[in-house]
């Protein structure tokens, strides 16, 4: 199990806006299914979690909304804004063209 | 980032700073929801609750620490570190009043000058001229290798006029005040007689009416006048319907063209002192009357201004060759003279700018000592504090994070001195314009202003940035395990330090060295002015100008009989000794000449002419004054119209153009093939008056006898009463004598001699005493700089002094020890200074008077004083040293 520490912090950032384009969720809800997505292999701890969640709010990718969880108590759910959306485009255009490179790279023996 | 997010992002950002409380509340309950969930799940998957909680918490690590990341990533954290790093600052000053009271005393002082001096220099300097495109307005001058600034005669400007293509419009100007009579007391007004477009060249317009035109400038016409809007208003009471109405002026009806607008600025003129601005009260044609060939007198001021995109280079060159031209067309050569041509705003600011940036320049040298004085300061302090600072690191403080509390306290600090700096310049620019001698240009533009603020702001924080850095870059470098194991005797490994402190005091001494030559230089200068010879003796002598018009005194006989009536009335009156009158005094800046007389015998240098200042004057006019005789005679009241007609000169006159003989007896004519009755003899010789007190010598001059020449100048005239002790009453005296003879007559500008003297060295003591202040300011800092240095110095090595002592040195060996030490700080820095005064001996020879800016005296008497004052300053902590117990020293080894 790679520690989340391993991750640079724009994949992690990557990871969450695109946990949440689907559907707002809050913050449990994002570290569970990314989780769940990557087979165990990527863990999010709490202490990088919250941390880009709020520098993401900061910066207007995000918006945070206090509702009623499933378990009855309330929870702050993120959802995209349409900043959010077009930055979401924007990375997952670059880590395409990051791993192709690295791909490049390894097989050149 | 696109302007809607950002504007989101900035709201997020005021939000979470100012509901700071909701947002940390918010992030704690986000927080534990999360750990709830956890909880959840490690019971669901089979723990016992107890369990399941701790395992929870370990899983998901420190909240504080989250919490504070989640804070740093808010970037707010900036924010909330400044107003504590405020506070902390605040505190720690407080703690210690002294070197904060130094401080902020030494950074304001320095502050508040440099921001009055800029003041003024702002308002005399950078502001333009009021008039539109001021840039383009220059003046000209006639011009001679002996006669750089000549006035111009009324026919060569006409040529010039009509033939030059570089000026949009070209005018001249000339004084000639007007006495205003009507109802109530005559008035003496302040006029100029002005050619056609005059206005033009200002580029100002008559609010109400019109202005002259060629028509006006016909011999025959120009009964007309401008009237300037504080006249209209005082002895018009504003009346609405003035255009057009007839006045009396040298009682004659002048009818009124028009009224100038409010705040018409004069274009400055020296002959008659009239300062700059707003003095004149009426302006009338000058009429270009009698022989188009007479092309002797110069008497016009010329003015014109530049036709757009013409160089005042340009436009000198085209004159030169005009003027050329003209000279050949009557019969001169041209002999050496050219035109010159200078701007506007040169002209009238000239000598005064040089001064004024010299005090900039002094003024930026005091505040860099000051600055240099608020570092060293701050660096003794941070090394003081190195131990409090190693602590810090050791605990986990961040070095930026300590750079930046350091930097703050030195930001809020040199606000605090730029405060009190502001505060003095305020101050400073009302106690400096009341001290500014008389006739200083445009006085009346300076104000503290929004720029001086924002300089002085900007200079405040540029010395906080200055000094703050460099100690707070110093101290964070400092080796933290070094630091805590010195243990209490706190680091003195800071050699680095200690080089800087030392360099920096040596940098005030010389700086301060450097200010002190120069006030020594302009203290000399301005003994050598009090003691210079004035040529006569202007103590006790009251002076007054009157003007007779010549529809009153139509012939020069009335003229004269009014004269010789006032002078004999006068003299006869208590507590008068002589009573003279001429067409002017000295020292007010009379410069007109006559020229192309011939003197039998002497023929003048190849390609120049005779020139001579020329005045008129009653008998006892030379002794009122106190001129003296050289030799020869005054006038006496033999010399009357129908005696042969006589002349004196003054010594200068004497020797340029009789060089090789006695000029008494000689003969000179202003005809051009004189009949024996055109020639004049010279009967006496007088010595010489300067035309200014620091003018570098006297013009070649004459006088006629006022009873065999008629007056030209319109009739005005100046008169001299010397009293045998006080000139108080004598004011009194001398308008009661003159209005028994006439009392439609005004008396005006009544002044005594000395006033006139005294004004014209106000500038010179008014430099010396600016530049005096700076010195004496400059030489403190840096003794306090000294004292600060080697105090410090001294404190670091008490134990070693109680060593020294202990081993057997005597107290007097070890106040040598430190007075060396001073001294090796202070005598490189009096070299630096002696050098640096020397680069700027070109700069200090324009502001002083007979005295070289080598001078060794000077130079010799400030090394002198520098280092006695160290000497002086390193003496306290001198024997400070020598109270260190050895007996302490030795038991804390």
């Amino acid at each position: 199990m790679s520690k989340p520490s391993d991750l640079i912090q724009g994949t992690l950032d990557l990871l969450i806006l695109k946990t949440i384009s689907l559907e707002p969720k809050h913050g449990w809800a994002i570290a569970k299914r990314i989780e769940q997505v990557s087979n165990e292999a990527l863990q999010i701890t709490q202490g990088a979690l919250y941390p880009a969640l709020h520098r993401l709010e900061q910066q207007g990718w995000i918006r945070g909304e206090w509702r009623a969880s499933g378990t009855g108590r309330e929870a702050k759910f993120y959802a995209l804004t349409r900043a959010g959306r077009a930055q979401l485009a924007k990375e997952l255009a670059q880590w395409d063209r990051l791993s192709n490179a690295v791909a490049l790279v390894i097989n050149m023996a | 980032m696109n302007p809607r997010r950002w504007l989101g992002a900035m709201k997020m950002r005021l939000r979470t700073l100012l509901h700071r409380g909701r947002v940390e509340r918010e992030l704690d309950k986000e927080l534990r929801f999360h750990l709830q969930q956890q909880i959840e799940e490690n019971i669901a998957s089979g723990l016992p609750p107890e369990d399941a909680r701790y395992a929870a918490i370990r899983r998901l690590g420190g909240a504080e620490q989250i919490k504070e990341e989640c804070r740093d990533m808010r970037q707010t954290a900036y924010l909330e570190d400044l107003g504590k790093d405020l506070r902390y600052a605040g505190r720690a000053l407080r703690k210690s009043p002294g070197f904060a009271a130094a401080i902020v005393l030494t950074l304001g002082l320095s502050i508040g000058a440099n921001s009055a001096i800029f003041s003024v220099i702002d308002g005399v300097l950078l502001k333009p001229l009021p008039y539109p495109h001021s840039d383009r307005i220059v003046r000209l001058f006639f011009s001679s290798n002996s006669y750089p600034k000549f006035p111009l005669n009324p026919f060569d400007f006409r040529d010039f006029r009509s033939r030059s293509h570089s000026f949009d419009s070209l005018a001249a100007f000339t004084r000639s005040d007007v006495q205003l009579s009507g109802s109530g007391e005559p008035v003496r007004l302040a006029a100029f007689r002005v050619t056609a477009g005059y206005f033009r060249v200002l580029g100002l317009g008559p609010e109400q009416g019109r202005e002259f035109d060629a028509k006006d400038e016909l011999p025959g016409s120009g009964r007309v006048v401008i009237l300037s809007d504080r006249l209209w208003r005082t002895q018009f009471g504003a009346a609405p319907d003035i255009v057009g109405q007839k006045i009396t002026l040298d009682s004659q009806p002048f009818t009124v063209l028009g009224v100038m607008p409010p705040g018409t600025k004069h274009p400055g003129n020296d002959y008659h002192a009239l300062p700059y601005g707003d003095s004149v009260d009426a302006w009338w044609p000058f009429t270009f009357e009698g022989n188009p060939n007479q092309r002797g007198s110069h008497y016009m001021e010329g003015i014109g201004r530049l036709k757009p995109g013409k160089t005042p280079a340009e436009a000198q060159a085209e004159m030169d060759a005009l003027v050329t031209e003209v000279s050949r067309e009557h019969g001169r050569d041209g002999g050496g003279w050219h035109m010159l041509v200078i701007p506007l705003y040169r002209e009238i600011v000239g000598a005064d700018e040089r001064m004024l940036l010299v005090l900039l320049g002094a003024v930026g040298l005091v505040l860099l000592i000051a600055c240099a004085n608020a570092a060293n300061l701050l660096l003794a302090r941070a090394t003081a504090r190195q131990r409090e600072i190693a602590v810090r690191m050791a605990l986990g403080a961040a070095r930026s994070r300590l750079l930046r509390q350091m930097l703050t306290e030195s930001l809020l600090l040199a606000l605090a001195g730029g405060g009190f700096g502001a505060l003095l310049a305020l101050g400073g620019v009302r106690a400096l314009v009341a001290l500014l001698p008389a006739g200083f240009p445009r006085v009346d533009s300076i104000h503290v202003n929004a720029s001086v603020f924002g300089f002085t702001l900007l200079v405040a924080l540029a010395t906080g940035l200055l000094f703050g850095l460099a100690p707070a870059m110093q101290s964070s470098r400092v080796n933290v395990q070094q630091a805590l194991r010195e243990g209490a005797r706190g680091a003195t490994g800071s050699k680095h330090h200690q080089r800087l402190r030392d360099a920096l005091v040596v940098a005030e001494v010389g700086l301060a060295s450097v200010l002190l030559v120069g006030a020594g230089l302009m203290l000399r200068s301005f003994v050598n002015l009090l003691r210079m010879d004035p040529g006569f003796r202007p103590d006790h002598v009251l002076t007054a100008n009157l003007s007779l018009p010549d529809t009153e005194y139509k012939t020069p006989a009335s003229a004269l009989h009014f004269e010789d009536q006032l002078t004999a009335n006068l003299a006869a009156a208590p507590g008068v000794k002589y009573a003279g009158i001429g067409t002017d005094l000295p020292w007010t800046g009379y410069d007109e000449n006559d020229g192309g007389f011939l003197i039998q015998g002497e023929q003048p240098p190849p390609g120049h002419e005779f020139h001579a200042r020329y005045h008129f004057a009653s008998p006892d006019y030379f002794r009122a004054l106190g001129i003296p005789l050289v030799r020869g005679r005054f006038f006496t009241g033999a010399d009357n119209h129908d005696a042969p007609a006589v002349l004196i000169i003054n010594s200068t006159m004497a020797r340029l153009y009789w060089p090789h003989r006695d000029a008494l007896g000689g003969r000179v004519s202003f005809e051009d093939n004189p009949k024996e009755k055109d020639w004049m003899t010279v009967v006496g010789i007088v010595g010489d008056v300067k035309d200014q007190p620091a003018s570098g010598g006297a013009e070649p001059a004459f006088w006629w006898p006022m009873a065999q020449v008629p007056l030209l100048n319109g009739g005005v005239m100046s008169v001299a009463v010397r009293s045998d002790s006080d000139t108080t009453g004598l004011a009194d005296v001398l308008r009661r004598e003159v209005h028994r003879l006439d009392p439609t007559l005004a008396v005006a500008d009544v002044r005594q001699m000395d006033q006139i003297a005294d004004a014209d060295l106000a500038t010179a003591r008014f430099s010396f005493f600016l530049v005096g202040l700076f010195a004496a300011l400059a030489i403190t800092l840096a003794a306090i700089g000294t004292y600060g240095v080697i105090s410090y110095s001294v404190g670091q090595r008490t134990h070693e002094f109680g060593m020294r002592m202990a081993l057997g040195a005597a107290r007097t060996d070890v106040l040598r020890l430190v007075l060396s030490q001073g001294t090796r700080l202070a005598l490189p820095g009096v070299i630096l200074g002696a050098a640096g005064a020397l680069a700027l001996a070109r700069v200090l020879r324009s502001l002083i008077f007979e005295v070289s800016p080598t001078d060794p005296l000077t130079f010799a008497a400030v090394g002198t004083l520098v280092l006695v004052v160290a000497m002086v300053a390193c003496y306290i902590p001198a024997r400070r040293a020598t109270e260190a117990d050895p007996m302490v020293a030795l038991r804390s080894e």
